[in-house]
């Protein structure tokens, strides 16, 4: 007989004996399961964080860089940073091909009798290139509706929906922002993109001046889009940008900067480190659990090794090897965490879905959870079944048959 | 070395030793030649040593001090596990007082067991298990599971088992201690056939009656042989 027809058939006495105890069996999968099914999810929202990393950071080109007042360190007001820092550094950074202040802030928007608080950007004319945002209807903000104060508005794509519902041809009409009359002068493409942490469709353009002066005033967050000529410079782009905002907010030597800079580079990565936390964080968990699991299934795999003490002298009396028992025994105990480990997959990839429906958290499945689940399952099983059964394997053959 | 002599025993010594590393002597200096196709039974009082020395003979301790040869080859000093299964597999039988049957497996399963472990084909060995089985009388129970044996029937199983590798030797250790009598005597004609067979048997028993259907008695005491040709008195 060849060795794979008589493994084969070990494997099938090892069926066998799991079959017949089958709640102890199920018991000792369970930890399997569990932990198998923590690995799916642990990776699952690994990649649902990492998704939305991207997606949120897909706006900003590799070479752009955000430059914000400084609000930290007790420093809160005493920061010179100003949107006009733009032109200068425009004019004084040889790295910088563009540069252009934006205020951010909410607003109440009112159409007829719909309302809705939405996300209100003041940009120059600039912006829009920067950002590469595109016209789908009308026009965009120009620079001569920022230095006129004009009082138009230039819509994301899911603020038509929201204010007009069914209207299409929106253009010329006439919205009311933090109460002040406005009209709708273009409607931008539709992106999907993600600023921080409102939607770039979601959001209502409007001229700087406009937006400062009658919309959201102090209370705006400002800040300078800039963009570095060249990917390879935006370390130097940085320094430039740092000494030139120092000179213009005239701050001694002794001073911090009160002011951030940011390029889309770091901001990323530091996104990218938190996600990967994460999922260093749930990896640990899944692997403690599934290290518990495998110390359940050694606990049961002595278990059955004492019980079937006798059967062991026997299988020995009548010619049985120790390979032949070690062989069973550990078979036995990977059978039970590999199926286990195929439940835990079946059970990750049916919730994944699930929990992903209720928006909770964001999920994505991916090919690793599976496979690193499946091949730890069987790790597990072979690790912790494998001394039971090298102690199986070495019991003395008269004492086995002794035992009852 | 005569070429007879199935199985040679010199100065065995065999010692347990207790957790305290008490030694404990068991056998003190066995001297045993049995002939090839010779029934010798194995009798004494209890903890004269006889299971001892049949699990010596079986290959199932190792000896502490001496020789044993089988089939003219020493064999006292082996340790090696594929080796010593691969003479309890295929030079042995085993048959034990309680049967030790598998009470997973079907009595067809039980008797191929030790061909499994040989590595013969699984069409080959059920042939040959079936036909065993039959010859006992159990062609009908094949697919029974021990429990749903009677002794008799499972020790005629556990016979066919010992039986299905085609061994030289035979080792029963009490193998009617379980039985009824009239049980106990239809296995010891079973017995009688393996002397046709041209099996080397050894037993242990301490019933008169079943020990007089062997050749010659070799009675124990205190772990060693008293007696070689022991005679029963002739009240039995």
């Amino acid at each position: 007989m060849t060795k794979e027809n008589m493994t084969l058939e070990i494997i099938k006495m090892s069926f066998e004996s799991l079959l017949a105890k089958k709640s102890r069996t199920f018991l000792s999968m369970l930890g399997v399961i569990i932990g198998v099914s923590t690995v799916i999810a642990v990776f699952a929202i690994g990649q649902g964080a990492q998704n939305t990393v991207n997606e949120q950071f897909q706006g900003l080109s590799a070479n752009s860089i955000l430059i914000m007042g400084n609000m930290g360190r007790g420093n809160i007001g005493s920061s010179k940073f100003a949107l006009s820092d733009a032109k200068v550094i425009l004019e004084e950074a040889d790295h910088i091909s563009q540069a252009t202040g934006i205020i951010q802030g909410e607003a109440t928007v009112v159409y007829a009798s719909e309302s809705d608080s939405l996300s209100v950007m003041g940009v120059e004319g600039a912006y829009f290139d920067i950002s590469s945002l595109e016209i789908f209807q009308g026009r965009l903000i120009n620079n001569e509706d920022v230095s006129g104060n004009e009082r138009v508005v230039v819509l994301g794509s899911g603020v038509v929906e929201t204010l007009f519902g069914e209207e299409t041809d929106v253009i010329g009409k006439e919205i009311k922002v933090a109460s002040k009359q406005m009209e709708v002068v273009g409607v931008l493409k539709e992106t999907g993109r993600q600023l921080g942490m409102s939607s770039v469709d979601e959001t209502i353009y409007a001229p700087q001046t406009t937006a400062e002066k009658s919309i959201i005033g102090g209370r705006a967050m400002k800040m300078i889009n800039t963009t570095v000529d060249n990917v390879d410079n935006v370390e130097l782009a940085t320094e430039e940008i740092t000494s030139i905002l120092r000179e213009q907010h005239k701050l001694k030597n002794s001073q911090e900067d009160d002011f951030r800079i940011m390029d889309a580079g770091s901001m990323v990565g530091a996104a990218q480190e938190s996600a990967q936390l994460m999922s260093i964080l749930l990896t640990l968990i899944a692997a403690i659990t599934l290290l518990v699991s495998g110390i359940g299934i050694m606990n049961v795999m002595f278990v059955t090794v004492a019980e079937r003490t006798k059967e062991i002298g026997i299988a020995k009396a009548i010619g049985g090897k120790r390979a032949d028992i070690l062989q069973q025994f550990l078979f036995e105990s990977v059978i039970l965490s590999m199926i286990g480990g195929i439940i835990g997959i079946i059970i990750g990839q049916i919730a994944i879905p699930i929990i992903s429906n209720l928006n909770l958290m964001a999920l994505a499945s991916s090919i690793t959870g599976p496979v690193i689940g499946f091949s730890f399952s069987v790790v597990v099983g072979v690790i912790f079944g494998f001394y039971p059964a090298f102690k199986a394997s070495r019991l003395d053959p008269v004492d086995a048959l002794r035992s009852e | 070395m005569d070429k007879d002599i199935e199985i040679k025993l010199e100065k065995v010594h065999k010692s347990y030793f207790l957790a305290n590393e008490e030694e404990i002597p068991v056998l003190n200096g066995i001297d045993l030649e049995i002939k090839k196709g010779e029934f010798v039974a194995l009798m004494g009082e209890s903890g004269s040593g006889k299971t001892t020395l049949l699990n010596i003979i079986g290959c199932l301790h190792p000896l502490s001090k001496g020789k044993y040869f089988l089939t003219g080859e020493d064999i006292g000093k082996v340790r090696d596990d594929f080796t010593l299964a691969f003479i309890r597999n295929k030079k042995m039988g085993f048959i034990f007082q309680q049967f030790n049957l598998y009470s997973r497996l079907t009595a067809l399963k039980n008797v191929a067991l030790p061909a499994l472990y040989a590595g013969v084909d699984k069409e080959i060995r059920e042939k040959k298990a079936t036909e065993l089985l039959k010859s006992v009388g159990m062609g009908e129970r094949l697919r029974h599971k021990p429990t749903e044996l009677s002794g008799g029937q499972q020790q005629r199983v556990a016979v066919c088992r010992a039986l299905v590798n085609d061994p030289e030797i035979i080792l029963a250790d009490e193998p009617t201690g379980a039985l009824d009598s009239k049980s106990g005597m239809a296995l010891m004609k079973i017995f009688k056939d393996f002397k046709q067979q041209g099996r080397t048997v050894v037993m242990v028993t301490h019933t008169a009656e079943v020990a007089k259907f062997a050749d010659r008695i070799v009675y124990m005491r205190d772990g060693i042989v008293t007696d070689h040709n022991y005679k029963l008195t002739s009240n039995y």
